[in-house]
């Protein structure tokens, strides 16, 4: 059923997409549809692209070859409805959390009555409340991703773009945010494309796994995550989770092995 | 041995001073009047000069000098630096004409200033915005040059337009930075100020110090002198306070 409705209407449809930097090709043929309230984790090595691909995707860079739509209008430039979250959280040092989090609402023309009626509502959402007037130097690393992820909800997007938004936070803030972004997720489901190298995080995020590899790397499998919703920590312990776990681990550490075998051979 | 605390601090900045004031005193008394004066005497030529309304005028003469070219030098310096910031053929251009005018010598320029412009006020102001405008200039553009490009993808990202990305972004980023070139630019100016005043035509405080040298007045200099260092000292204070101000949110800097 959700595959028929994905189909129908994709939020997100790239065919033949490719990105070159001059003599570089970063990546290329890569096909993909996401759903309206699909969430598709992108794994693959460091290097491989999976943020550029992102890039793209927001409309930060263009595709060098192939197709784009989001929402089925063609990508020239970042579009109304989509928002970020930044691998290094990307805030402004110079702003407070609350500042940062009506960044991008403030940008959108909103009013100051809209702003102050709005913003504390995306604050208390991440688990902010009480650190408005911080700077974000006085804040942990997971709280300024909090911060980011509130300053990317408040613009109401409808497509997420998470570029490894955990990947700079120790292990255990980054688990305790997989959680709260499972959570926040699902009070408001919207369009989600997950980049991680992190492979838990990939199955545990997505409805589907979609594996970039090779040099220009391409996608080289996508793997059906047909775990439950909600998700949170029982998923952990779900069997078909590890099984998932299993599967990508072997396609994405097929070509590593071999690799490290040809080595010490 | 335990940290100084402020009540210490503020003893041996004091004492100091009155150290640096008897040396000076009695370096004074030991020497001619015409070589060195005592501070007391120094003090006294200023009492005088303050009394006569002379001290008021010339340091008035000046001031107006001094800040007509530093303001000069940040509101010219300080657009120009974010623009070639920004714009790379324009720095790419411009750069190696910046480090040559950075690299000078202003003083080495004022001959040529006068034989172009003459005695005016005009002139003096250009050798105080040439000393001043080069920190702000180099500091802003290395300053806006060293912002992460994560932040100005983000304000893309959010569909930022240019106008919104300078005053969201560049402009909140690169103050710091630019306050540190007027710091550097205040102490440079002062040179400049008296540098106008001694080789284009004599005024103001730098006057005071040239009399006071051609009279063997030498407490009359002093006194100039002393106004001058009192005067940069409090604007660098000022600078200090400014750019700490404007770069709280480091969270260092103290």
């Amino acid at each position: 059923m959700s595959n028929q409705v994905r189909q129908a209407q994709p939020r997100i449809a790239m065919s033949g997409a490719g990105k070159r930097y001059g003599a570089l090709q970063v990546f290329r043929d890569v096909d993909l549809t996401v759903g309206e309230r699909e969430v598709l984790a992108i794994i693959g090595p460091s290097g491989c692209g999976k943020t550029t691909l992102l890039r793209c995707i927001d409309g930060l860079i263009p595709l060098t070859e192939g197709e784009l739509t989001v929402e089925g209008e063609h990508i020239t430039g970042p579009r109304e409805g989509v928002a970020m979250v930044f691998q290094h959280f990307g805030l402004f040092p110079w702003k407070t959390v609350f500042q940062n989090v009506a960044y991008g609402l403030k940008l959108a023309g909103a009013s100051r009555a809209e702003i102050e009626e709005k913003i504390p509502e995306f604050i208390k959402l991440v688990g902010l409340s009480g650190f408005e007037h911080y700077y974000p130097y006085q804040i942990s690393g997971g709280m300024q991703q909090r911060c980011g992820l509130a300053r990317a909800l408040a613009v109401q997007p409808r497509v997420l773009l998470m570029d490894e938004p955990f990947g700079a936070v120790d292990a255990q803030t980054r688990e305790i945010l997989q959680f709260e972004m499972l959570r926040i997720w699902e009070m408001r489901p919207t369009t989600m494309v997950f980049v991680t190298h992190a492979i838990d995080e990939a199955v545990l995020m997505g409805d589907r796994v979609l594996v970039l590899k090779g040099r220009p790397s391409s996608v080289h499998e996508i793997v059906e995550v047909d775990l439950p919703r909600p998700r949170d920590r029982a998923t952990l312990l779900h069997p078909r989770f590890a099984e998932l776990r299993e599967h990508v681990w072997n396609t994405l550490m097929a070509e590593a092995r071999q690799a490290e075998f040809e080595v010490t051979r | 041995m335990s940290a100084p605390t402020r009540g210490t601090r503020y003893i041996t900045v004091i004492v100091s001073l009155l150290a640096g004031a008897a040396v000076w005193e009695v370096a004074g008394h030991l020497t001619t009047e015409a070589f060195w004066a005592p501070l007391s005497a120094t003090l006294q030529s200023l009492a005088e000069f303050a009394r006569g309304g002379v001290l008021l005028r010339q340091a008035e003469n000046s001031f107006r000098l001094y800040l007509s070219g530093l303001a000069l030098a940040i509101v010219t310096g300080a657009p120009v630096g974010m623009l070639l910031a920004r714009v790379r053929w324009l720095r790419v251009a411009l750069e190696n004409y910046i480090m040559m005018l950075y690299a000078t010598p202003m003083v080495a320029l004022i001959p040529f200033i006068l034989s172009m412009m003459g005695f005016g006020f005009a002139p003096k102001v250009l050798v105080v915005f040439l000393f001043a405008v080069f920190p702000v200039l180099y500091n802003t553009v290395e300053g806006a040059r060293s912002i992460r490009p994560e932040l100005i993808e983000v304000a893309h990202s959010f569909r930022s337009n240019e106008w919104r990305l300078w005053c969201d972004v560049l402009i909140p980023y690169t103050l710091p930075f630019m306050m540190t070139g007027v710091r550097q630019a205040i102490a440079r100016g002062l040179v400049g100020m008296v540098a106008a005043e001694f080789f284009l035509s004599p005024s103001g405080l730098g006057q005071m110090i040239m009399m006071g040298s051609q009279n063997f007045d030498t407490a009359g200099m002093l006194a100039a002198i002393l106004i001058i260092v009192l005067l940069g000292v409090g604007l660098m204070d000022l600078g200090r306070f400014l750019e700490n101000r404007f770069a709280a949110w480091r969270g260092y800097n103290r």
